[in-house]
């Protein structure tokens, strides 16, 4: 009877090896995307125009990623949208307009600081072109009113009226 | 669990102690218990081998994703070769994925499905077409053909971050691994691997015999053997061992599924050896011999590498190469037989060489010192264990074709130089670090002259003396005070005694071992005078200036001593390119970036690394600055880089050289890249090389072949352009031949008029650059300055 389970345990053993599950490591969470921050009108921000698509390219390519960030810029999908942003910058690097529509983007998404950046250097491509100099300004002072610099905000406010007249 | 099992049975059998027969029963029993420990001990160990090897998913890095459009400046050959490093297949008809076919004008394609950061991009057929160096027409082929406005292709792998401690592999899923690997491995190795339970009873049987007969043991592995083999690597023949090793494959056999085994073999098997590093898996394996991935390998290659799964050493293709080509002749044949491969396929793939590249690569991926780069800034962000084993997707901004060219000019450039300068071959070293100028973003980065060979990279840990690279901080910080600064503000060139505590006098000298009394702003930049530029950083003041290079990007302090001015403070390639970045864009620093997203294995978006700027410096002063860098190129100490760029360019950029000619440097940009090349000894001895005999050419090749894009300014509105007389530096009314037009912050220019024009105007046609170059040259009206007067 034993000399069976002589053959049998070595057996059974590999089958309850066989058996036993084969674990896997869970998969670790790295870091969580930070939230794109809702859109607000804070009181004494002014509204500040979209861009007709025209007026920023000739070249298709960047109006279609142009479209395409709108679209998620709409949807709520800012992260997307500067990502389509980015990569028509990247064919039209000097393009004051696509800087513009970023830093939209940008206060759009809470960040102000770079929101005032990208405002800054938009101008810094615009040359003598007053309208687009006079958007980023507004873009200036919107992030300034949400940064709480009131007398800022309106300095930009007023340069930008100034630029249009 | 068969531990408790054993237990029970151990104490049950104990009373019965007495008998004979009993002993012979216990001794069996305790003997199979031992037995049974023994193979749960091997049931663990196999089992976290396999898991080991199975559950770690390396990351995988893309290079940066090609867009094309109509308008992009791209050749039908460059997109062909960006297809072929894909891995796409030229093919008469090009409807499958991955395929494409030459057209009269351009190509005819179909890319493959491809999750990007943003969503998953589905296979779709295609047609590009060219003229004059641009895409003309992009469209989708169907019934009625589509106009598309861009396209992303997929983006090329460029390398991984793999599990183990620093190995070096390149894991392949089943799906990846070509079929005539597969189907020649089964032939030649282990023709039942789909049915048997792990062993091939009569392989054992076979081998028993020849052991019971006193022959040597061989023979009758199968792939799930040699597997266990392979992860408990010794040369070890004994019976003991083949009997573990059939345990430990029925073993695995029962834990695990024959696909699971026979990817784990495919990436685990030992197919060379590299000095200490081995080589394991087809997928490094292919790399190290043919230089390529394992599905762009062709039939014979597949054929050579199967064949040395038999005995690495023994068919070594670089060092036996007759018997390693006689063993992948017998593959062949073996796949012919089993009819795996037509008759035609057999006799033209047995006519083939080897095909073995000469020196192996020294890894999986063709950049090492780009990736070395995304590993460190990854490295801050996730932890090790994660960035190695939960497979995730890095997106990164290496342009492979600007990298090709970086790579290239260097090389080739260092072998010139050591030629015409009789230098000692492979002496000097180099480092190239290329970025985009308005998004910061890597597009190339070389670590040495061997880019593909890891090792000290030199563009990122190489810390060198950056000497006169520093000088434009300098002067930008006095552009920045218009009312005393101008480009035509005459500069003091004379003899300069600096003392300061604790260090000891300083006599800044000039390349030239001259003093050149006083010179323009402008000239004393362009020429890179020393002894000007630490006079005017004294003046302007030294703590103001060093204060500046946090808010460029430089976070190391420099000592505090006057020769900080001229660069007697090392930084890396990389650093220097971020400093110059700042001067390319205007004054908008944007730190350099080489993510620019990470995608889960899954696919789920995990991070971005956004664009972000930061305006550091006013425009106008920056503006200045970067006229005065384009005087460098155009009759500077830069003057010679017209050998390989036209002066349309209008590169901007600056020579670097460090005392006794230890560090040759240029940094420079154009209209859309920043370029900084560094040469050198490792050793730091002298290299022989100015900063234009040396750096400044291989930047210069290098841009040649990258044509980048002219630098024109936007010219802020607070800057005014206006006619100069360069002898005089005053104002021209008129037309005038030798006018010079200069940039000036408005309301800085100078008012009196020049008289000069009539009788300059026949002199030369650039009297400015033939003046100005002479050492020595002292404008007349100028006052000597006290110093001068000491001296003279």
């Amino acid at each position: 009877m034993i000399r069976s389970s002589l053959i049998f345990i070595p057996a059974l053993l590999l089958l309850l090896g066989g058996c036993a599950s084969v674990t896997t490591q869970p998969p670790a969470t790295v870091t969580a995307t930070p939230e794109a921050i809702p859109k607000e009108v804070l009181p004494g921000q002014v509204a500040v125009e979209p861009v007709p698509k025209a007026l920023v390219s000739g070249n298709q390519a960047v109006l279609a990623l142009l479209d395409r960030a709108r679209l998620d810029t709409g949807a709520g999908q800012r992260e997307a949208a500067g990502a389509s942003l980015e990569r028509a910058l990247r064919i039209e690097p000097r393009n004051a307009w696509l800087w513009h529509e970023l830093a939209q983007l940008r206060l759009d998404q809470g960040q102000y600081a770079q929101a005032i950046s990208v405002a800054q250097k938009s101008i810094s491509f615009a040359g003598r072109e007053r309208h687009l100099q006079a958007l980023n300004w507004r873009v200036i002072g919107n992030a300034r009113v949400a940064q709480g610099s009131s007398s800022e905000a309106e300095q930009a406010f007023k340069l930008a009226t100034e630029l249009e007249q | 669990m068969p531990f408790p099992f054993s237990f029970r049975n151990k104490f049950h059998l104990n009373p019965n102690f007495k008998s004979y027969g009993k002993s012979v029963r216990l001794v069996a029993l305790l003997l199979l218990l031992a037995l049974s420990g023994y193979i749960f001990y091997l049931d663990v160990t196999i089992r976290d081998a396999f898991n080991g090897r199975k559950f770690a998913l390396p990351a995988r890095v893309y290079g940066r994703a090609l867009e094309v459009y109509p308008g992009l400046k791209l050749t039908s050959g460059q997109f062909a070769e960006e297809l072929q490093a894909l891995g796409f297949h030229e093919r008469p008809e090009p409807n499958e994925a991955a395929t494409y076919k030459f057209t009269l004008n351009g190509l005819e394609f179909t890319t493959r499905d491809f999750v990007f950061w943003d969503g998953p991009q589905a296979t779709q057929h295609l047609r590009v077409e060219f003229a004059d160096g641009k895409v003309k027409l992009l469209q989708q082929r169907g019934s009625t053909d589509l106009d598309l406005p861009i396209l992303r292709i997929e983006p090329p792998v460029i390398g991984g971050i793999y599990p183990g401690h620093n190995e070096d592999r390149a894991l392949l899923r089943l799906d990846q691994v070509p079929k005539p690997l597969i189907d020649s491995l089964i032939a030649v190795e282990d023709r039942k691997f789909f049915t048997h339970w792990g062993i091939d009873t009569r392989g054992i049987a076979r081998a028993l015999l020849k052991t019971i007969s006193g022959q040597r043991i061989e023979g009758g592995s199968t792939l799930t053997q040699q597997l266990v083999k392979n992860f408990f690597l010794t040369s070890e023949r004994t019976l003991t061992r083949k009997g573990t090793e059939v345990l430990m494959a029925l073993l695995l056999e029962m834990h695990y599924s024959k696909e699971e085994i026979l990817e784990t073999y495919l990436n685990e098997i030992f197919l060379g050896q590299d000095g200490s590093r081995a080589i394991h898996g087809f997928g490094l394996a292919s790399y190290f011999y043919f230089d390529r991935p394992l599905d762009r390998l062709e039939l014979h290659e597949i054929a050579m590498l199967v064949g040395m799964v038999k005995g690495p050493g023994v068919y070594d293709p670089r060092k036996k190469p007759e018997r390693a080509l006689q063993r992948r002749n017998i593959v062949l044949q073996e796949m012919a037989q089993l009819k795996s491969i037509t008759q035609t396929q057999f006799i033209a793939a047995r006519q083939k060489p080897l095909g073995v590249v000469h020196r192996a690569p020294a890894g999986t991926s063709p950049y090492p010192a780009f990736l070395q780069l995304i590993h460190r800034q990854l490295q801050r962000d996730y932890r090790e264990e994660d960035l190695r084993s939960e497979g995730l997707r890095i997106f990164t901004t290496l342009d492979p074709r600007t990298q090709r060219h970086a790579e290239e000019a260097l090389s080739q450039r260092l072998v010139q130089i050591e030629k015409a300068h009789r230098i000692p071959a492979n002496t000097l070293e180099g480092a190239v670090v290329i970025s985009s100028t308005q998004t910061g973003e890597v597009q190339a980065l070389v670590g040495g002259r061997e880019a593909r060979y890891a090792g000290y990279n030199r563009a990122i840990d190489a810390q060198r003396q950056i000497g006169s690279l520093a000088k434009p901080i300098v002067y930008l910080t006095a552009l920045e005070n218009p009312n005393r600064y101008t480009l035509l503000t005459p500069l003091d060139d004379s003899p300069l005694v600096w003392s300061q505590r604790g260090t000891s006098d300083w006599k800044p000298q000039n390349y030239d071992h001259q003093f050149h009394g006083n010179v323009q702003l402008r000239t004393a930049l362009a020429h890179s005078y020393n002894v000007s530029t630490a006079r005017l950083g004294i003046e302007l003041g030294m703590d103001r200036i060093l204060d500046k290079l946090p808010k460029f990007g430089i976070e190391r302090r420099p000592p505090p001593f006057a020769s900080s001015l001229l660069g007697a403070y090392e930084l890396s390639p990389i650093e220097v390119a971020q400093l110059y970045q700042t001067f390319a864009d205007g004054g908008f620093r944007t730190p350099l970036r080489a993510i620019r997203e990470i995608v889960t294995a899954e696919g789920k978006p995990l991070q971005r690394y956004p664009l972000n700027v930061e305006p550091v410096a006013a425009p106008a002063p920056v503006y200045l600055l970067t006229a005065a860098l384009q005087g460098v190129v155009r009759e500077g100490t830069a003057q010679s880089l017209t050998n390989w760029l036209p002066a349309e360019m209008n590169v901007a950029g600056k020579t670097g050289t460090t005392d006794d000619l230890r560090d040759s440097w240029f940094a420079g940009y154009t209209g859309d890249l920043v370029a900084v090349v560094w040469v050198g000894r490792d050793d730091n001895k002298s290299s022989g090389l100015t900063g234009a005999s040396g750096a400044m050419t291989v930047w210069g090749e290098m841009m040649k072949s990258i044509q980048p894009e002219p630098l024109l300014p936007t010219v802020p509105e607070d800057i005014e352009l206006v006619t100069i007389d360069p002898a005089s530096g005053l104002r021209y009314n008129g037309e005038c031949k030798t006018a010079l037009l200069l940039p000036f912050i408005k309301g800085s220019a100078p008012t009196e008029v020049s008289t000069n024009c009539a009788s300059s105007a026949d002199a030369h046609d650039n009297p400015a650059v033939k003046t100005e170059v002479k050492p020595g040259f002292k404008p007349g009206t100028e006052k000597k300055s006290w110093f001068q007067r000491l001296f003279n």
